[in-house]
């Protein structure tokens, strides 16, 4: 099953093993004579966190609206849940939930009826709003109106309102961008939570130590084309460099040593510097921005 | 919590989308107190205005004790014409010159043998009047001096060619009924389109459309939410001022059809605004010519052939025949016709605008 763009090698791709709960094949789609969504295809099991990432106008958001059924590709096909979404669009975001970067609440409203509103859209029958806000610690600002409320409160409501419906897919589009370091930890807990009942999700952000550490897999895209999509640890294997910097005391000066794990001798190189006079021995091992530029030639930013 | 595996009925979503925007627009302060305030402000200047016709024109007289006013006087009540008799024309004239309540004065001759009858007229009066009174003068000269008038014999008959307005004169009460549910109209209009505009700017509609509700579901929702806003306002203010003890199913279904026609230039307005103030802007661009055949009405005579052709004049229209007038359903079932195609098209538009603004962002 190929899960990255075609100019990779296919023992980059990973075989999930079961029915993808999301699947896109060669999505295209153009505004106008622009071509913002290029052959991407893409793949998330049950319970799995894949991490979008790309620059602005990388294709991030084109393809997230594909796929949530707001726009329709030129080609190509979305099947979630193992419906297509062409003919199931309806029956699909009767089981999904999109948290959008922007606040979009209503906020002459309260949380609750917030929630409540949304609720009845998703025909929840038993919709409990206060294990929702509690799990979002909002339940003491239930029935304030959102108008009050924080940036991270109202980013914290918009979770609580993506899984009101217990959907079985999640979609978070830089869920945690400009929150405070609590705020962000809670919705990242959330998420994994999300994710460890079953629910298949994909996560866009821009913070590459969280889609480090959040996603299960991570798939790049640049120009409207998947560059890559496979584990953080793989794409450091295959892509990045692992170093160890090494500082040590000779007399009166401070010596640093950087060596390349991956050149022929280092280990001996590295044994040779630990004595006595090491002062701290670092390992580094490259991160997913620098594996995106390697790819790219461009930053994510 | 489970949800629903099945989709979420239509109609429940649309509801719930109409429930969730009576409660947005319970909680705006400016536009809830524009409805509650313009509502009591215009049932207030209704019940101000005059609600009957004094077209009785008080004409001043002067003469010797040749001209018996007193019979004049009765006959002439009865046209439109009160009679009041000066002791000099130095007083006449003063009196005309006050134009309070004298507008035309007339000085009959002492002399009969040189009959020449003075007719004063006051500032302000029309042209039209001054030819009439200047005829009237010598009608009530020989009236007053018991002579027959110069022209008799011939037997007149008197045929009004449609309907017989000049016979059954409109009080400015009732010529305002139409401006007023106009100006009701302006105020949900208004309302809808900061509703839609702030669905827009806001992205919340992005929210509604990730859910099973379509567009469609939203648009319908505003449609009907707008409709009904603007119906039950103009039918409060309506009953507040009368204007359904006459036909009131044809006046209910012209409400109607004019809230349809207002709810679509509210999309429309909702659509094209991005703030409040160009959501304001863009309604009173809209809306103030659609005045124009109220404030038309509020002068006499037929509309001009333009104004037939705006679309909300076959709402003013039909206001103003079934309350004023009692036209039935056959007098008025063009104009509802005309109006009801008007509303179409208008909900049409606004509805199609939207739906491409709502796909694009």
């Amino acid at each position: 099953m190929p899960l990255a763009g075609r100019d990779w090698p296919t023992e980059r791709h990973y075989d999930l093993g079961v029915i993808a709960s999301i699947r896109a094949t060669e999505l295209r789609y153009s505004y106008g004579d622009t071509l913002a969504v290029n052959d991407v295809s893409l793949d998330v099991a049950p319970g799995e966190i894949v991490g979008f990432l790309g620059p602005n106008g990388a294709g991030k958001s084109t393809t997230i609206k594909i796929l949530t059924g707001q726009l329709t590709p030129d080609s190509g096909s979305v099947t979630l849940l193992d419906l297509d979404m062409a003919s199931n669009r309806e029956a699909i975001q009767a089981r999904m939930g999109v948290c959008f970067e922007e606040k979009n609440h209503y906020n002459k409203m309260t949380a609750r009826e917030n929630l409540e509103f949304f609720g009845r859209l998703f025909d929840v029958k038993d919709l409990d709003a206060d294990a929702l806000l509690e799990k979002v610690d909002l339940l003491d600002r239930a029935d304030d109106r959102v108008s009050t409320y924080s940036k991270g409160m109202r980013q914290r409501l918009m979770i609580a309102r993506t899984i009101s419906n217990t959907p079985d897919v999640l979609f978070f589009d830089e869920p945690t961008d400009g929150l405070d370091p609590v705020s962000a930890q809670a919705i990242r807990r959330v998420i994994k939570d999300e994710a460890s009942r079953g629910a298949a999700v994909l996560l866009t952000t821009h913070d590459m130590m969280e889609a480090d550490s959040m996603s299960d897999r991570v798939s790049f895209i640049n120009e409207g084309h998947v560059l890559v999509t496979d584990t953080p640890e793989n794409l450091k294997l295959a892509y990045g460099q692992r170093n160890v910097r090494v500082r040590s005391r000779t007399g009166g000066e401070v010596e640093e040593v950087v060596i390349p794990m991956d050149e022929e001798g280092a280990g001996e190189r590295l044994r040779g510097l630990v004595t006595d006079d090491v002062m701290t021995i670092h390992t580094e091992e490259a991160t997913l921005e620098d594996i995106f530029i390697q790819m790219a030639g461009r930053g994510l930013e | 919590m489970s949800s629903g595996s099945d989709v979420t009925s239509k109609s429940t979503m649309v509801r719930a989308i109409m429930a969730k925007d009576l409660k947005e627009f319970s909680r705006d302060r400016f536009y809830v107190f524009m409805s509650i305030l313009g509502l009591v402000f215009y049932v207030l200047i209704f019940w101000l205005l005059p609600s009957e016709v004094d077209e009785t024109i008080t004409v001043g007289v002067v003469g010797s004790e040749q001209f018996d006013f007193t019979e004049v006087s009765g006959r002439a009540e009865s046209e439109g014409l009160a009679i009041v008799e000066y002791e000099t024309t130095d007083e006449l004239k003063a009196a005309v010159e006050e134009g309070d309540t004298v507008v035309v004065g007339m000085a009959f001759p002492t002399d009969l043998s040189n009959p020449t009858i003075e007719v004063y007229i006051g500032p302000g009066v029309p042209p039209s009047l001054e030819t009439a009174m200047t005829g009237i003068a010598s009608e009530i000269a020989y009236a007053a001096a018991g002579v027959p008038p110069p022209v008799s014999g011939f037997a007149t008959e008197e045929i009004i060619l449609g309907t017989d307005r000049a016979g059954s004169q409109v009080s400015l009460q009732e010529k305002f009924k139409p401006m007023l549910a106009f100006m009701v109209l302006i105020v949900e209009v208004l309302a809808l389109a900061g509703l839609v505009a702030s669905e827009i700017q806001n992205r919340t509609v992005k929210a509604i459309t990730v859910t099973p509700a379509k567009v469609s579901d939203f648009l319908t929702a505003k449609a009907l939410f707008g409709t009904s806003l603007a119906f039950v306002q103009v039918v409060i203010l309506l009953v507040a001022v009368r204007g359904l003890d006459n036909g009131p199913l044809i006046m209910l279904t012209a409400v109607f059809l004019g809230s349809v026609l207002a709810t679509g230039f509210g999309l429309l307005a909702g659509s094209i605004g991005k703030d409040f103030m160009s959501v304001i802007f863009w309604s009173m661009l809209i809306f103030i010519p659609l005045l124009i055949p109220a404030m038309a009405l509020l002068f006499p005579g037929e509309a001009a052939t333009w104004i037939t052709f705006m679309p909300s004049y076959p709402l003013a229209q039909v206001l103003i025949d079934v309350s004023a007038y009692g036209a039935g359903w056959s007098d008025v079932a063009p104009l509802l016709g005309l109006l009801a195609l008007w509303g179409a098209a208008a909900l049409g538009m606004g509805w199609l605008i939207l739906r491409k603004r709502v796909q694009t962002l």
